[in-house]
């Protein structure tokens, strides 16, 4: 399973990221995040399911470190592009 | 090649758009897309194409500002008299260091084209060079406050198949900035492969109004065996 450390990071650039790791996946296949407290742990995974991917697993990491949580997206089935 | 950690962060919220992501933004980088004029039809674009990604824009221009040039948005009072084409190079390097700014005929050739110019003779001569180059291209013209794109990708009906005489009426600030504007992102679309295949249309913009319909290539057009009319 692929792994992104997202805690550096504020938003659009966590999904930003988060999106291309899950562009090269296919689906069915898992991506790990890992973030900070704070707003991008609310808004990454309700992203993620509002674009057709499932939240396997949210819950805290501390051998990451104070404040670490870790996020298990499975990838979706891509949906059509708007245009 | 994947997009470097400084062009995500530069492109984060147009790589959210919706079906564009890493691989679109990838096609807009290796692009290079020639843009015919450096008037005011083509400064939106020029900015626009800067901005969106494309790897180089390359520019075919021989004139120099006139007062009439200010309706559109690379040039002020000062840059009258000066070589547009300089004005415009230095234009699309101050909107985005990841494209590179060149003037036609240096480094490798177009993979595309942009033609944005003032002249319905010189436009038609411009779209008929870029079929027989095999470039997709889109033509914009401007026409008082509207006017109308063109989008003809490789294979598709050539620009005379759809040509239709404007009103003659001369171009206005808000037609410039509409049809250059729509032109830019027709090309971004047709280029990044937004659409499901690449289609021929032709947008008409009246009085702040698009109107979209596919381009039919005509019967007996020599474009069907490749070669423009």
């Amino acid at each position: 399973m692929s792994r992104l450390d997202l805690r550096p990071y504020v938003c659009p650039l966590t999904w930003v990221k988060t999106r291309i790791a899950l562009e090269r996946l296919e689906p069915g296949e898992r991506l790990e995040v890992l973030l900070a407290e704070g707003q991008p742990l609310d808004d990454l995974p309700r992203t993620a399911e509002e674009e057709g991917h499932r939240v396997v697993s949210r819950s805290p990491a501390p051998a990451d470190g104070a404040g670490a949580w870790s996020v298990v997206l499975e990838k979706g089935s891509p949906r059509d592009a708007a245009f | 090649m994947a997009l470097s950690e400084a062009e995500i962060a530069r492109y984060a919220r147009q790589l959210l758009l919706p079906g564009l992501g890493e691989m679109g933004q990838e096609r807009l980088r290796s692009s290079r897309v020639k843009v015919w004029g450096a008037g005011p039809l083509a400064g939106p674009a020029l900015v626009y194409l800067a901005e969106a990604g494309v790897g180089a824009v390359i520019v075919e221009e021989a004139g120099a500002v006139a007062p009439a040039d200010r309706a559109g948005w690379l040039y002020g009072p000062s840059d009258e008299g000066r070589p547009r084409l300089d004005l415009a190079l230095e234009s699309v390097d101050a909107a985005n260091r990841f494209v590179y700014a060149e003037p036609e005929g240096r480094g490798p050739g177009p993979t595309a084209g942009l033609i944005c110019l003032e002249s319905a003779d010189a436009t038609r001569a411009a779209a008929r060079a870029a079929f027989e180059a095999r470039l997709p291209h889109v033509v914009a013209e401007v026409d008082g406050e509207g006017g109308a794109v063109t989008v003809v990708p490789v294979g598709g009906p050539c620009f005379e198949c759809s040509f239709r005489p404007g009103s003659g009426r001369a171009g206005v600030a808000a037609g410039y900035a509409a049809a250059s504007s729509l032109g830019a992102l027709e090309l971004a679309m047709l280029l990044a492969c937004l659409t499901p295949e690449p289609r021929g249309r032709r947008i008409d913009l009246l009085r702040g109004h698009p109107s979209a319909r596919a381009t039919v290539r005509q019967p007996g057009c020599s474009c069907a065996s490749g070669r423009s009319p």
